[in-house]
């Protein structure tokens, strides 16, 4: 069974949480003390990732780090539908890859903001804060005029795919970094769709949506 | 004057949806009910003071994410805290709402407003546009001043920025009309004024291009737009900061955490006209009636009202409809063989358009609505407050049944009701008391824990539902049940004496007198409403002394424990009883 190095509160360990749960793969949580115990600096975690950080997956021995890589690998391989990771359209598989580094973003800027306010990092807050808002309006605009084509995900396929994954859980516990999204209502649409994806799980601060048709 | 400001687009509020708003530095919440009514209220939860807009849209309920307080559609009112899912939450606890208007594509609202919103004759066409709505970190003024110079091209041509012309509406709204070469394009701007500091630009294209072009002439303002933020914005870093708004938020009144000294006896404070009479079923008319002046309350599932008839008597009627159903009440009455002027002045005297005195819903009958299963049984007219019950069950995607015993098809009420409820309901016509008795063993066998069953029909029936319940294994706490009235022959010849511990007084009852008459001549008040013993409003807590029940609302066990009576009815069999009054 995939062993995954967990930590109840990240954001990039409950990506994986989240795909996995929707793609129906059973794991295993392996916690790491991240905080106070900062168990993932240890000499003994650098042993499985010398980057130091979470999360990591051991998939029968195939280890992978970085949250948006194992988004892709486990996509790649469980997703027999193939919709999640959209290999075989150059278009749509591009269009992935852009929002996967978006997220890299939103993860720098909105996580670490909330990082910062729960966890005490030592992030220029203000920096972090402005630098989310200018992306949150990017993507404001985007899936506003995406809801004008009668389309509900970041990327232009029907289906939604791991970019969704990526983003969401960035944006969605924005407001305990205190970037508020009243002046988002596009993406606050879309955060009920991406809650309304069959086999949707929670994380503490996230909560599931009401049915709709 | 209060002004209406517009707060959100119509296509902001998707099907259960809620959305997240401001104005004026208020927050609020804003979402559109199953009926189509849109709601617009204070942005927190009355208990712990939670945003609402995190909450769920249940379709005629708006859940808490919190702890799970719902409130109603239109209304605002809480139906229902899953801490106490016995109990029937004081309907004074009532969510802070705004007025509301739909119009031009977008949602208005103010604090108080008067008037209308805006008219803009350009616009009251069919074809209109709604633009991307663009939220600006700038004062309302300067975002005017710098739209006033916006310029934009027609359709299809975003390469060329036409001539603009602009004209002030009134002080926070503006048309603006692009000409090029012989053709010409207006947009309406409306300014929300969010916060002192926080705006959002809100354009109506006052034509809707080509469905070509349309995406086209979207993303060109979008994109001028975005462009004219980015100025404002920077003029707005230079300008000295401004204090954010305070907006007030309102107390909840004191009275909705205490029981209110209740008026004596029958209140009859709501006025309402009846709206539709119409017959729904062999013998049983349904009522519609609308308020005059305030809306009326919001009704638990369960509850009843007291009409008062022209005639001077006082009838007790359970509602039909759901929380957050409509802002009407909804009455079937049953045109009694016996009637005594109750039913046949409803039946025969009272028309569309007459008006009557009501009192508030009061619940005695409670829905919980964290059973496993819910098991409804209606015995002919008993149906109304099932009905209620239903709704909400079907509304919360609770599992339940609704069993409705009549003599045929024709005698079932509200028919397109009980179509709109479907497979759960079934209807058992014709039987006899045994076949009846029968059916009921049948569909309540079976018990587990969590489960419920909720009884309402004629006093026989309920005395064999409650019968074979407890026969089969159903505790008294999960059997719950509502007579019409109360067929026990009262004696009133016991004399006795009851001391009221918190009003520090003796009295003595004599025979012949109710304990609640006595009572009353004492000036103590306590509300009341059948007077028979069968409706539960005259409810005391005893706290020494064996009471002598004479009601049909306790059932066996809470009899036996003798911790409450009803005051209309029942007595004494010891010399005395200390009630916590």
């Amino acid at each position: 069974m995939i062993k995954l190095f967990d930590y109840i509160l990240s954001v990039n360990c409950y990506k994986q949480r989240l795909i996995m749960s929707i793609l129906d793969v059973p794991f295993e949580s392996v916690p790491v003390d991240f905080y106070p115990g900062r168990e993932h600096k240890s000499e003994e975690f650098k042993k499985i990732n010398p980057l130091g950080h979470i999360p990591v997956i051991d998939d029968d021995g195939f280890m992978l780090r970085d949250a948006h890589a194992i988004l892709i690998y486990l996509a790649s391989k469980y997703d027999p539908t193939g919709l999640w990771y959209p290999i075989g359209s150059p278009e749509f598989l591009g269009e992935t890859a852009q929002w996967m580094l978006f997220a890299e973003g939103t993860t720098n800027t909105a996580s670490a903001a909330r990082l910062h306010v729960n966890l005490g990092y030592d992030f220029d807050i203000e920096s972090c804060r402005s630098g989310a808002h200018q992306l949150f309006r990017v993507l404001e605009e985007h899936l506003w005029f995406r809801e004008q084509e009668d389309l509900d995900w970041v990327c232009s396929s029907e289906h939604p795919t791991v970019a969704d994954i990526a983003i969401f859980p960035d944006v969605i516990l924005s407001e305990e970094g205190g970037i508020s999204r009243l002046d988002y209502p596009a993406i606050r649409r879309w955060t009920d769709r991406v809650k309304r994806i069959p086999r949707f799980t929670v994380m503490p601060g996230i909560f599931p949506a009401g049915d709709a048709r | 004057m209060n002004l209406w400001h517009p707060i959100a687009s119509a296509e902001d509020l998707p099907y259960r949806h809620i959305f997240q708003g401001q104005l004026l530095g208020r927050e609020l919440a804003v979402w559109r009910a199953d009926d189509d009514f849109v709601n617009i209220w204070e942005n927190r939860c009355l208990h712990r003071g939670v945003r609402l807009s995190i909450g769920r849209n249940e379709g005629f309920e708006l859940k808490c994410q919190y702890h799970g307080w719902r409130y109603a559609n239109r209304s605002a009112s809480c139906t229902y805290i899953p801490a106490h899912p016995a109990d029937a939450p004081v309907r004074t606890i009532c969510n802070r709402t705004f007025s509301v208007c739909e119009r031009y594509g977008l949602i208005w609202s103010g604090e108080d407003p008067t008037g209308d919103p805006p008219e803009v004759p350009l616009l009251e066409k069919a074809r209109t546009l709604p633009l991307r709505s663009i939220a600006v970190n700038a004062p309302l003024n300067l975002v005017l001043e710098h739209l006033a110079n916006y310029r934009f091209s027609l359709a299809g041509d975003p390469g060329n920025l036409a001539v603009t012309s602009a004209n002030y509406l009134d002080q926070r709204s503006l048309s603006v009309t692009a000409t090029f070469d012989s053709k010409q394009s207006t947009v309406l701007f409306f300014v929300q004024p969010v916060d002192s500091n926080r705006s959002v630009i809100r354009g109506v294209l006052s034509s809707s291009p080509t469905d070509s072009e349309r995406i086209l002439t979207l993303r060109h303002h979008s994109t001028e737009l975005s462009r004219l933020r980015e100025k404002v914005e920077l003029e707005a870093l230079k300008a000295p900061q401004i204090q954010p708004m305070t907006p007030t938020i309102e107390q909840v009144p004191v009275t909705s955490y205490e029981i209110k000294t209740p008026s004596s006896g029958r209140n009859a404070s709501l006025r309402v006209q009846v709206l539709r009479k119409w017959v729904t079923a062999e013998g049983i008319v349904g009522l519609e009636l609308e308020s005059i002046g305030k809306p009326l309350p919001t009704p638990q599932p369960g509850a009843h009202i007291d009409v008062h008839l022209p005639n001077g008597l006082v009838r007790q009627y359970s509602l039909t409809n759901a929380p957050g159903q409509g802002s009407r009440y909804r009455l079937g009455v049953k045109l009694e063989s016996d009637s005594r002027g109750g039913s046949s002045c409803l039946h025969e005297t009272v028309k569309e358009g007459d008006v009557l005195a009501i009192s508030e819903p009061r619940n005695n009958f409670s829905l919980r609505r964290d059973a496993v299963k819910t098991i409804l049984v209606a015995g002919g007219i008993g149906v109304t407050p099932l009905l209620s019950m239903a709704h909400t069950l079907r509304n919360n995607k609770l599992d339940y049944e609704l069993h409705y015993f009549a003599q045929t098809d024709g005698h079932l009420a509200f028919p397109e009701i009980l179509q709109e409820l479907g497979d759960a309901v079934a209807p058992h016509l014709g039987l006899s008391p045994e076949a009846t008795s029968k059916e009921l063993a049948a569909l309540l066998v079976g018990y587990k824990p969590a489960m419920h069953v909720y009884v309402c029909g004629p006093g026989p029936m309920l005395e064999a539902a409650r019968r074979i319940a407890s026969e089969v294994g159903w505790p008294d706490a999960a059997v719950h049940f509502e007579y019409f009235k109360n067929t026990i022959e009262i004696d009133s010849s016991s004399s006795f004496e009851v001391s009221l511990a918190r009003s520090a007084l003796t009295l003595e009852i004599p025979s012949g007198k109710t304990i609640l008459e006595i009572l009353r001549a004492n000036g103590i008040t306590l509300m009341s409403s059948c007077e028979q013993g069968a409706c539960g409003t005259c409810e005391v807590t005893v706290i020494e002394g064996d009471p002598e029940h004479q009601d049909v609302y306790l059932n066996d066990s809470e009899k036996a424990a003798g911790q409450r009576i009803m005051t209309c009815v029942s007595r004494a069999k010891s010399p005395r009883l200390v009630l916590d009054i």
